[in-house]
């Protein structure tokens, strides 16, 4: 992670009522809302595809995976294009934000592991859970949330560790 | 005036290098792939000098040296002949048939130059 | 500008020549006195050999060396381009692959080849009546050693003058020879005074202003013995001209290089003669067992490509080149987009020019990395010639289509798996000589390799005339791995598709050749991720068909716009065969049926708003776009067709690219993504359909 560094940086949005933190070195840019194609058949998580500079751009919804609320969008949100890891392949895709904040340090020091019971969400999509101003950023595992079915989650799991924060 | 230098050859790689040494040392190439794209380009083209392999398909420098000669463009224009063999038997042959002289492969690229300073005076 | 390697230039012209050497091989093996093969082998090797030894591959040039030499001897009719020289050639052509790619690591095997290839050459050697010579081994006309020139005089201590005097050959001056050169070399060596020699010149009416009449007499000083330096000025014209040199004043004795002496060049190279040595064992040529693979006659080119016209390039420039002409398109969409909603006159002309110009371009562009499928064929002819004789098996390997053109990097991404096929075809298909005599068969089975284009695809069969696929077994090692239940009733064409099941094999025995049978799942996904279908079809006894379907082009298609619902899709116009009104209340006529009555044939149709899974009402007036794939047909049905476009098409990402119905994306004029639709897939699933209804069909 960016435990070399001590801190991590990184680009803030909220999802819903709460606060996510995506790894400030990916991301590619932030695009206001675009026409959005809807892929029939497809998983919700990935419902559609955007146009991003004359690229063809997946559009995902983390709400999906954290079991949020849908509303429709309004003028905060905003698409953060970003490059992750599918199946161990960088590959260039859209976030769907209701509202981008701000780049933001985070002291590696100040991420804790998600609780294993207790908590709202899925707890293997969530990396960690970092403190900033009196509250709480998730920070989500991206790798296994974009991962594909089928793909390497069973290996993944027996081998990865987390790194101490 | 810059020297034109015409190189025959089928190999591409051959022709790529003695490209490079003739028109690193100022000379203009034109390259050809076998001795009758020789003899077309040899006789449409204002040349110098030519520079042919011996084995190559369609017609062989020996082949497109006698052709070549009979035009009467070729006429005081060197043909150096490039052999791998040191054959005596072959080096008449091509004189016989015109050549002024050969280089034997594999060369170095001052050999290259040497000769064809030799010449051409270039 | 582009200044590449010549070594590695050397190195893809070397992979190109092992390539023909191999052809030739083969064809030389059906046809062993043809001398045209028997001419460009030697070629090969020569060329092979000498840009080897320029670029440093001396390892290689060493090797070919002998290889070169020996076929000189065919080439000279002193030995036989037998069948066991031809296996060692191939051989040879395999290990000096390895060195060219390897030119540093240390490779074995070269050795064993070269001392097998002495043998064969001994054995193949034969007399100038054609005989077969026994015995002795026939030694290689050895080279003229080289002839050292006189021994250099010892240095004299002070400065000499030395007189040359010396005639040009008469043709000299016609062959480029240019006696200004000459003298300027040998003033090069000292100052010389030199006076031109007229007693040879004839009176002016006989005069041939282009023979060499003149003769020079040149006086060089010098003090060290000009004798080598003067040889090489001369270095070309020794042989023929007349030429004296002698030291002046002084008793030493002149020393008299007389006219046609057979001196030795510096640069001659010694070249050892060939020695053949002797053997203890004598080696067998393989039992010719395999019959030959057939040659088609007239479709394989006489070995001498259109060098003068073609061009190397290098293949990310054309990858750049395919992208620059990809964005284009869609900004010319864009622009023709905006002029059809602008009554601008000159806009719109100039948006229909461009429109016009860049689809012409797209079109050559796509020609360019359009390179024909026959240049994979051809490494299967030695493969499908190893199989044969490793397996003892009798094979005739014929293909068609050559020239069929696919894009560059779809026909390297196929060469695996038609390597599978072919090799599965060979051994699991083609049964041995005595089953098929048995069987009433001819002993020699058959491959057949044939590409063909079908409307928007291309089509590459593998057939054999082999046993065909054995329903019984595939159903017994089905159910025995858990594929299918026990009872489970399975159409002949679902137990056909069986086969590329992971993990699938019917295979008795593990063979060395076709693993467990395990690269028919490997082969389905790599054609999936081609976007291409696999179909079998069999007969038992009679043997089988192994059919790729793939699409033609990756990168840019002329699409037809429709609307299903609020969304728009492509469909590949190559697909497209007609458009048709959705006849009303045809619900309730077909009975549940989706058919389609087009011109007396039955058409399945799908509703796309229930593929899509779309809720809401469907427009009245629906459209029907009849699309094909192979020799199937189905009827898409759509909201609207909105009209023809093109379509630069994007790969969908692993997020999308396993949702069937779609081969890509593009996008469109107004900068929205329209997503392709698969046709070959949607064929399939109407064709189900049919399967599944066949039988009630009216």
């Amino acid at each position: 992670m960016s435990d070399t560094k001590g801190y991590m940086t990184a680009l803030t949005i909220r999802l819903e009522d709460e606060l996510f933190a995506v790894e400030a070195s990916r991301v590619r840019e932030i695009l206001d809302l675009v026409p959005i194609t809807e892929v029939p058949s497809a998983r919700a998580f990935v419902g559609g595809l955007i146009n991003v500079r004359g690229r063809v751009v997946p559009l995902a919804d983390l709400r999906v995976m954290f079991g949020m609320e849908r509303p429709a969008p309004d003028q905060d949100t905003r698409i953060v294009v970003m490059e992750v890891d599918i199946d161990g392949e960088p590959t260039i895709a859209g976030i769907l934000a209701d509202k981008v904040h701000d780049v933001t340090d985070i002291e590696s020091a100040s991420i804790e592991e998600a609780p294993k019971v207790g908590m709202r969400w899925r707890p293997e999509f969530v990396k960690g859970i970092g403190k900033r101003n009196g509250g709480f950023i998730i920070i989500p595992d991206m790798e296994r949330i974009f991962e594909t079915p089928g793909g390497r989650s069973a290996s993944a799991a027996a081998s990865e560790e987390r790194p101490a924060a | 005036m810059t020297k034109t230098i015409l190189t025959i050859d089928d190999s591409a790689s051959i022709r790529q290098m003695v490209s490079m040494t003739l028109t690193a040392a100022g000379l203009d190439v034109i390259e050809a792939v076998n001795g009758q794209d020789g003899y077309d380009k040899a006789t449409t083209n204002t040349v110098h000098a030519v520079i042919t392999d011996l084995n190559m398909p369609v017609l062989n420098g020996i082949e497109f040296i006698r052709k070549y000669r009979q035009h009467p463009s070729s006429k005081g224009i060197p043909i150096i002949l490039l052999t791998t063999e040191s054959d005596e038997e072959l080096k008449r042959q091509a004189k016989e048939a015109g050549a002024t002289g050969w280089i034997v492969k594999p060369f170095k690229q001052d050999q290259l130059l040497a000769v064809i300073k030799k010449v051409t005076g270039a | 500008m582009n200044i590449s390697d010549p070594s590695e230039t050397f190195r893809q012209e070397a992979r190109e020549l092992l390539d023909q050497l191999e052809a030739g091989l083969l064809d030389l093996e059906q046809d062993p006195s043809n001398n045209d093969l028997i001419n460009s082998t030697f070629r090969a090797l020569h060329t092979i050999k000498g840009s080897g030894a320029m670029f440093g591959f001396t390892a290689v040039a060493e090797f070919v060396h002998e290889f070169e030499t020996a076929f000189d001897r065919v080439r000279k009719g002193q030995s036989a381009a037998n069948k066991a020289l031809i296996g060692v050639a191939l051989d040879a052509k395999d290990h000096i692959h390895l060195l060219i790619e390897n030119p540093d690591a240390p490779i074995d095997g070269g050795a064993s080849i070269l001392s097998e290839l002495r043998v064969i050459v001994e054995e193949g050697a034969i007399d100038e009546d054609g005989e077969p010579v026994h015995a002795a081994p026939v030694a290689v006309a050895a080279p003229v050693a080289p002839v050292v020139a006189e021994a250099p005089k010892p240095a004299e201590n002070g400065a000499k003058v030395w007189r040359l005097t010396f005639y040009l050959p008469s043709d000299a001056l016609i062959y480029g020879t240019n006696p200004e050169l000459l003298l300027g070399e040998l003033a090069g060596i000292g100052p010389t005074s030199v006076l031109a020699l007229s007693d040879r010149v004839p009176t002016l009416d006989v005069i041939d202003p282009e023979t060499s009449y003149l003769g020079w007499q040149v006086d060089i000083t010098t003090s060290e013995d000009p004798t080598a330096a003067i040889d090489d000025v001369f270095l070309f014209l020794r042989d023929n001209m007349e030429l004296t040199l002698a030291p002046l004043g002084g008793a030493d004795t002149p020393v008299a290089v007389a006219e046609a002496v057979q001196a030795a060049s510096d640069d001659a190279m010694p070249e050892a003669p060939f020695v053949p040595e002797p053997v203890a064992k004598v080696e067998e040529a393989p039992a010719a067992k395999a019959a030959a693979p057939k040659r088609k006659p007239a479709e394989k080119a006489e070995a001498e490509k259109p060098a003068a016209t073609s061009l190397r390039v290098p293949a990310e420039r054309l990858d750049e080149l395919m992208d620059r002409v990809g964005e284009l398109v869609i900004a010319q969409a864009r622009l023709s987009q905006i002029a059809t909603q602008s009554s601008d006159g000159a806009l719109k002309t100039i948006a229909e020019e461009l429109e016009r110009l860049s689809s012409g371009l797209r079109d050559t562009t796509m020609g360019i990395r359009m390179v024909p499928i026959g240049s994979i064929f051809s490494r299967f002819r030695r493969l499908v010639h190893d199989l044969s004789n490793d397996l003892g098996k009798p094979i005739e390997f014929i293909t068609t289509g050559e020239e069929t053109e696919l894009d560059k990097t779809m026909i390297e991404r196929l060469a695996d798996p038609l390597v599978h096929l072919i090799r599965n075809s060979v051994d699991h298909g083609l049964e041995s000589a005595e089953k098929r005599i048995a069987a009433g068969k001819s002993p020699t089975g058959t491959v057949r390799l044939s590409a063909v284009y079908s409307g928007a695809e291309v089509a590459i069969s593998v057939i054999d005339d082999g046993a065909g696929l054995n329903h019984d077994r595939i159903r017994a090692k089905a159910e025995e791995n858990g594929l299918i239940a026990p009872d489970a009733k399975l159409t002949d064409q679902e137990l056909n598709h069986l086969i590329f099941a992971p993990g699938f094999s019917t295979a008795n025995e593990v063979t060395a050749l076709s693993g467990r049978g395990v690269g028919m799942d490997v082969v389905k996904r790599t054609i999936d991720g081609l976007r291409g279908t696999i179909d079998v079809s069999t007969t038992p006894g009679k043997g089988s068909v192994f059919t790729l379907r793939l699409p033609l082009t990756l990168a840019i298609i002329d699409g037809m716009l429709v609307r299903v619902g609020n969304g728009r899709y492509t469909i590949p116009l190559a697909a497209v065969e007609e458009c048709v009104e959705l006849p009303e209340g045809i619900e309730a006529n077909s009975k549940g049926r989706n058919f389609l009555d087009i011109r007396g044939a039955l058409v399945p149709y799908l509703r796309l708003r229930e593929v899509f899974g779309l809720k809401g009402e469907a427009d009245a007036h629906q459209k029907v776009v009849i699309v094909s794939s192979g020799e199937g047909r189905v009827g898409l049905v759509v909201d609207q067709i909105i009209g023809n476009n093109q379509a630069v098409i994007k790969q969908l990402s692993k997020l999308h690219s396993g949702i069937k119905s779609f081969s890509g994306a593009t996008i469109l004029g107004d900068g929205e993504v329209a997503l392709i639709l698969d046709t070959a897939h949607l064929v399939a699933s109407g064709q189900s359909y049919v399967d599944r209804n066949l039988g009630r069909a009216a």
